[in-house]
């Protein structure tokens, strides 16, 4: 019988932070916990920013296992390192922790690195040093296709030393069965039962201004005359420099009525807000993946997203949805419009979604690829 | 309960023969469904207690679509109903298994880890074609299955898949045996056949014939709460609370008590809902140095209750011994109490009973939680030393050799281990390499350094002990007679507020258990917990020796086996661990 594998999994933030790369790690430590269920391994998973507390009482793993450093960088690396090296694979969850697969690389080549790639931290031009340092992955893990073409340009790592993970569905997502607050919320935001409710769930950031909501609305002006009932709920929290630009340009498109923000919205009540929406769009240019495209399809709503990015992986190249070029606003239209004349046509097809994206088809993959390199 | 999805579909007739295996557990009522197009039949034998009349009939069904087979009891199935009930559906029975069929057609699996209490079951929905099998976050039901090229069969024990193959392969489990007392997880006395993680399902979609083990709860330790006060308070609602579930049924219910502290204030808080009926167990010994019954007797008169006591002399236990090896699933150093206590509380009319089990594991009960810290500084500065153990006589010097093993593996064989390596290899005629092999490679446990020591102890005792030891005797030498173990302070509630205190207040003041002790000062007598510490002392050291049933076992044994018999005669081997070779003789393990 052989020892038992030691996996090291590697992580800046596992609930600290709200984005998707913290959904990856929750899911893929969940994925890892579970092997070792069944087979022999162990493994340890280390978070540089997070606190200990907020570990406690997670849903995802046991915490005998979770190591969080809470922002102390030195002494997270040095842990990890010593880790590192008695361990047969470390998996770094994002580029910024390079350094410390570089060095444990350096001290136990034996060592297996991967390295998890999402998006625009992997898009943009990399330091010298770090394009370096990469010779010390095994292998890179990206999120999408889009994300693994600019990996593979990384010097050292080539087609062969790259493959794609598609993000997943959070197992503990609620099921839309009964109770769900669908008339109550279309109250709250002022729209009616026949209104056509679009959707949209970002962080609106005026230094990030990619997401296409901008270009929505302007797509609505030419739909509003042929679909009067069209609103759009616009989610998540806002600086006030994109708050007023957005209601500047809404004021200026004449959309006052038809246009709502929602501010911030806590993840309870995400299933009544996908329930309530006909539609979700983003056709966004910076996707590295986007969890929310297939989060809003688990819940039945038809999806439109940009054809630039990672967005397409998530789409399933269209088979899932509508993909559209992001800075072509009649493009836009066109889709927003084949939506709302039929709708049914366009709700996206469940099975092959699960079969896709669901929990168990992740970890089928994610097992695949640990355990090839 | 059982169930089978395969190719072959003769497997309905098996299924009949498994289930009848453990007709002892479910002596109500019996029900197959049997689905040839999904090429599945799941099968039940019902112990019933709440819902007695037919509509609690299993393999159960709802809105034509689920099915489920299920063992054990959901003790917050009244909040999930009346909450199921507001979102609409309507319920044909008084059962539980009506409650977790409609919670699973709404929360799909997110509704196991709504469900508390003790249970194992497999759930088909027949729409989307999937089987679940789904087992307790505290591990207290069992459920074991095999998976493999013809498909998936389960069954709530170990002895009904030897209906499926007739000569199981076997795994080296008597070298578990001989150093636990006991068949840890994962192991089991058959290949290919494996316990269900505790918290977990198994999702198995019968078109594809692809599986998916799941976590949906697990158990951790965090240091939460600080406040002696407020978690004194709190400690002794949650339990007062859980005990008040765990009476709920609709036929008679009892509780075992020891004379010791848990089982005492389960019978304590009992009494309080339960005056008109409840109904206390306990044994006790002639002998008077391991009779408890001074302590029983104390209990019993503040109580009030009816008291059913039982005076187990060694002519009686001699004769069920032959009884007791049948009614072992898997092989077991221990349960013999158990199942005389059980058998009593049949006779007596009753289908449940209360224990006080996970009192120790939870708040420090066991001598671990004050050596742990010693184990492992000596596991750490001094490992590759205690080999030289094997040379020494003492049994504790022996058993410091199981420090060489990694992690609280090792350790836990240090402290809970029956047998040393060399002795194992001796008596199974082995190499000791072999041994030390089988015992290092397997089970495969995390390492748990990260928290306080003594909360390392509880997770061994917990995960352990506890788990593979007097969980899995309770249920089976329980079922055996038909009676179902409760066990009140494993209830969700309970563990997660006992593994959320910090261990500064938890593990303080003198006694074992101060906590508890201070949590219910108010109804606890005083003897109880201020007195020595017996621990599990019974007489059956004297009991086995002049049994001529053991005689008769070892007679034409090998010299190894003699001389274990001699030093046993001798008072040089405890009980406990001549008991195991007694099973391993008594299976044709041990020449």
């Amino acid at each position: 019988m052989t020892k038992p594998k030691k996996v090291l999994f590697l992580t800046l933030y596992v609930f600290g932070a709200t984005g998707g790369i913290e959904k990856v790690c929750r899911v893929a430590a969940k994925a890892l916990f579970e092997r070792t269920l069944d087979e022999r391994m162990k493994v340890k998973l280390m978070s540089m920013h997070d606190s200990q507390e907020q570990g406690d009482s997670n849903r995802y793993f046991p915490t005998e296992s979770f190591f969080a450093f809470n922002k102390k960088k030195l002494s997270f690396i040095a842990q990890a390192v010593r880790e590192g090296r008695r361990s047969d694979l470390v998996i770094l969850s994002h580029i910024n922790l390079l350094l410390v697969g570089w060095l444990i690389k350096k001290i136990s080549p034996k060592t297996k690195i991967i390295l998890f790639a999402h998006g625009i931290e992997v898009w943009i031009e990399q330091s010298r040093r770090r394009k370096m340092m990469f010779g010390c992955c095994d292998h890179i893990c990206s999120v999408s296709h889009f994300t693994a073409r600019v990996v593979e340009e990384f010097p050292r790592i080539g087609k062969s030393r790259s493959s794609v993970l598609n993000n997943c569905l959070d197992p503990f997502l609620p099921q839309k069965t009964r109770g769900i607050q669908k008339e109550q919320l279309r109250k709250f935001y002022g729209f009616s039962d026949t209104d056509q409710v679009m959707f949209t769930l970002t962080r609106l950031s005026s230094r990030e201004r990619y997401k296409g909501y901008d270009k929505v609305l302007e797509a609505m002006v030419n739909l509003k005359s042929k679909y009067p009932n069209l609103m759009y709920l616009v989610a998540g929290s806002y600086d006030e420099k994109e708050k007023k630009f957005l209601d500047d340009q809404i004021a200026r498109l004449g959309l006052t009525n038809n246009v709502k923000f929602a501010g911030f919205i806590p993840d309870e009540t995400l299933i009544d807000h996908f329930s309530m929406a006909d539609l979700y769009v983003m056709p966004s240019m910076k996707e590295g993946f986007g969890i929310v495209f297939i989060e809003a399809m688990f819940y039945g709503l038809p999806v439109i997203a940009g054809n630039r990015d990672g967005s397409v992986d998530a789409l399933k190249n269209g088979d899932l949805g509508l993909l559209v070029d992001p800075l072509d606003v009649h493009a836009i239209e066109r889709a927003i419009e084949k939506v709302l004349t039929n709708r049914e046509a366009h709700i996206p097809n469940r099975s092959l979604l699960m079969e896709s994206f669901g929990f168990d088809a992740y970890k089928r993959k994610f097992k695949l690829l640990l355990d090839s390199v | 309960m059982v169930g089978v999805f395969s190719e072959n579909l003769e497997r309905e007739i098996c299924i009949k023969s498994m289930c009848n295996s453990m007709a002892h557990g479910g002596p109500d009522d019996e029900g197959f469904f049997y689905s040839p197009d999904d090429r599945l039949v799941l099968g039940n034998r019902r112990l019933s207690l709440v819902d007695l009349s037919k509509n609690g009939h299993m393999p159960m069904t709802f809105e034509s679509r689920y099915y489920i087979t299920y063992n054990g009891e959901i003790f917050n199935y009244l909040e999930l109903k009346m909450e199921l009930g507001k979102l609409g559906y309507n319920f044909s029975n008084h059962t539980d298994t009506e409650v977790i069929l409609a919670a699973y057609a709404q929360w799909k699996t997110l509704a196991f880890s709504k469900l508390k209490g003790m249970f194992a079951f497999a759930l088909w929905d027949s729409m989307e074609k999937e089987l679940y099998l789904v087992r307790d976050p505290a591990g207290i039901k069992p459920l074991y299955y095999s998976l493999n090229s013809s498909g998936l069969s389960f069954a709530s024990e170990i002895r009904a898949f030897t209906h499926i193959s007739r000569k199981p392969p076997r795994e080296p489990w008597e070298v578990y045996l001989m150093a636990y007392g006991h068949i840890p997880e994962p192991v089991t006395t058959i290949a290919g056949v494996k316990p269900l993680p505790k918290g977990c399902f198994l999702k198995y979609e019968t078109v594809s014939e692809r599986d998916s083990l799941q976590s949906f709860s697990h158990y951790s330790y965090n240091e939460t709460y600080k406040e002696p006060l407020d978690i004194r308070n709190r400690v002794s609602s949650v339990i007062e609370d859980s005990v008040k579930r765990h009476l709920v049924a609709d036929a008679p219910v009892g509780v075992f008590l020891s004379g010791g502290l848990d089982s005492g204030i389960v019978a304590l808080l009992a009494s309080r809902f339960e005056q008109a009926q409840l109904n206390t167990l306990s044994v006790y010994f002639k002998e008077a140095y391991y009779s408890e019954k001074k302590y029983q007797d104390l209990l019993q008169q503040k109580l009030n209750c009816k008291h059913h006591q039982f005076l187990l002399e060694e002519g009686e236990f001699n004769d069920n011994l032959p009884h007791i090896f049948k009614a072992m699933d898997m092989p077991s150093c221990d349960g013999i109490n158990t199942w005389f206590i059980s058998r009593h509380a049949r006779m007596n009319g009753m289908k449940a009973v209360l224990s006080g089990l996970g009192g120790d594991e939870l708040f420090g009960g066991y001598p671990s939680f004050s050596r742990m810290r010693i184990a492992r500084n000596l596991q750490d500065r001094g490992a590759n030393f205690m080999r030289f153990g094997k040379w020494g006589n003492h049994k504790v010097l022996k058993r410091m050799q199981y420090l060489q093993i990694e992690g609280i593996h090792g350790i836990y064989l240090f402290l809970r281990g029956l047998f040393s390596p060399d002795d194992i290899a001796k008596h199974l005629d082995m190499e000791e390499r072999q041994v030390w092999e089988i015992l290092s490679q397997s089970p495969v446990y995390p390492n748990i350094r990260r928290i306080h020591k003594k909360n390392q102890a509880g997770w061994m005792e917990f995960n352990m002990y506890m788990q593979n030891q007097l969980l899995r005797d309770a249920d089976v030498m329980g079922m055996i007679h038909g009676v179902e173990i409760r066990v009140p302070l494993l209830y969700e509630d309970v563990i997660r507020y006992a593994n959320s205190i910090a261990p500064s207040v938890k593990f303080q003041g003198k006694l074992p258990k101060q906590l508890l002790v201070d949590s219910f000062s108010g109804i606890l007598p005083r003897e109880i917990y201020d007195r020595p510490k017996m621990g599990f002392s019974f007489p059956f050291q004297e009991w086995l020796k002049s049994s001529s049933y053991v005689k008769e076992l070892l007679v034409d044994s090998g010299p190894v086996l003699k001389k274990s018999y001699h030093d046993f005669l001798k008072n040089k081997m405890h009980w406990s661990q001549f008991m195991t070779l007694v099973i391993l003789r008594q299976k044709g393990s041990l020449s």
